[in-house]
């Protein structure tokens, strides 16, 4: 049986026993000089505020499969228009698969983001090099979309990775 | 009496006792989680080493696309050059592949039943697909034009087509891939992500119906089996048959048996 104390850390307020020299949950020493106090808190502070942006780089990464998704079935139904009557068919069926697997991934990144991302990401760069084959001349419409996409796709993936690395140094779950 | 055990875990860094759930030693501050971090830590690498695999299949898939006159020469060069990209990755993560390997709970009455499922769903999805193409591409599927003028064509087409990706892919995306997801994301998630890039690499979106659940199949029993055997010999069983009804199909085996 612990002992219960009335203390609370300064760096995570759980309660603490006096004869603990540092704090069982985050590690701050209670017994250390002031300096050692401050450095501890804004330690843990900095950590804190690069995990909240590390977080928004991954929900900004998982939108970016809702926009490959809706781009995509604009163009589709741009392209089904303008196509020869006997193509209509394969490229509506080819669109669908494409703009329900990007919205499948945008759904999954919010539980499964790594996987939502690498997979959207492989197939993304996957569909851009077989129209690059077709026609050479797409790799520079929407270039910079296109970059942008593969970038925060990249980012959002080391993101992930990153703040689950952050959340384990912090001991948070 | 676990609980008991837990509770005389000792701090790594001071050895003091540490109580359970405490996250660090109230005695040294350290975090008992290191190991976690450390092994996070490693994750980064791991994903770009799976980028870089995967760019080479990407690049070698591509080249194959590229080139205008197909020939047993260049179909059997770009084979090589993924053989061997899936061989230096499997072996350069020896430490971690080599336990797949093994066979444990080997069971010749298992391997007989998955054979003859297998083959069923290839007649089955070679069946749909030939039908899906004819609706969807207006074309028929045939693997045997390249290697027909060969003296040993069937023989030729049956290690391209059957053989080759059985042990080459499996190595590299059941084998390889899966075992460093796993050190990245959870048996899963692995399952997952090996199945898309296998679905992706084969360049094929209408696919997407027969391709992924065979990939997910796949992944799902080489993490149940934690063997890569049952794989390969699904996967040559697979495309054996697909080969097999590529040279008899089905409607002139359907004849041949109304006739009698």
């Amino acid at each position: 049986m612990e002992n219960q104390s009335d203390s609370l850390c300064n760096s995570c307020y759980r309660p603490f026993v006096p004869s603990d020299t540092y704090c069982n949950n985050c590690g701050f020493p209670f017994q250390g000089t002031k300096e050692e106090k401050d450095h501890h808190i804004a330690n843990r502070t900095v950590k804190e505020i690069d995990l909240s942006d590390l977080n928004r780089s991954v929900e900004s990464a998982c939108n970016s499969l809702y926009w490959i998704a809706g781009i995509n079935a604009v163009s589709a139904i741009f392209i089904f228009f303008t196509a020869a009557p006997e193509d209509q068919f394969t490229l509506l069926i080819m669109n669908v698969i494409l703009v329900g697997a990007f919205l499948a991934f945008g759904v999954l990144g919010k539980t499964k983001p790594i996987t939502a991302m690498v997979s959207g990401l492989s197939l993304y760069v996957i569909i851009q090099i077989l129209n690059l084959i077709a026609d050479p001349t797409t790799i520079f419409k929407g270039i910079i979309f296109k970059v942008l996409i593969i970038v925060y796709l990249v980012k959002g993936i080391r993101a992930v990775l990153e703040a689950d690395k952050i959340k384990k140094e912090l001991n948070i779950e | 009496m676990e609980e008991l055990q837990i509770s005389d875990n000792l701090c790594d860094h001071c050895q003091n006792k540490v109580s359970v759930g405490h996250k660090f030693c109230s005695h040294c501050g350290s975090a008992q989680n290191y190991k976690e971090v450390v092994i996070h830590s490693k994750k980064w690498p791991n994903i770009q080493q799976i980028g870089l695999f995967f760019m080479i299949e990407i690049l070698c898939c591509t080249t194959s696309l590229l080139i205008e006159e197909h020939s047993l020469t260049t179909l059997f060069c770009i084979d090589g050059i993924m053989g061997i990209a899936a061989l230096l990755f499997f072996f350069n993560s020896w430490s971690e592949t080599k336990n797949i390997l093994k066979w444990p709970g080997f069971s010749v009455w298992k391997l007989m039943g998955l054979i003859t499922a297998t083959i069923l769903a290839s007649i089955m999805v070679t069946f749909v697909v030939d039908h899906l193409n004819e609706l969807v591409f207006k074309k028929e599927m045939e693997y045997y034009s390249i290697f027909a003028f060969h003296k040993y064509g069937t023989w030729l087409m049956f290690a391209s087509i059957a053989l080759y990706p059985a042990i080459f892919e499996e190595l590299a995306y059941r084998g390889y891939l899966m075992q460093k997801l796993l050190s990245v994301v959870d048996e899963k998630e692995a399952i997952y992500i090996s199945s898309i890039l296998f679905f992706v690499i084969h360049f094929s979106l209408i696919s997407v119906f027969w391709l992924l659940p065979f990939a997910l199949f796949l992944g799902w029993l080489r993490i149940r089996t934690k063997t890569l055997w049952y794989g390969i010999f699904i996967h040559f069983f697979f495309n054996l048959t697909a080969c097999f009804l590529d040279l008899y199909p089905l409607e002139d085996l359907f004849g041949l048996v109304f006739q009698h």
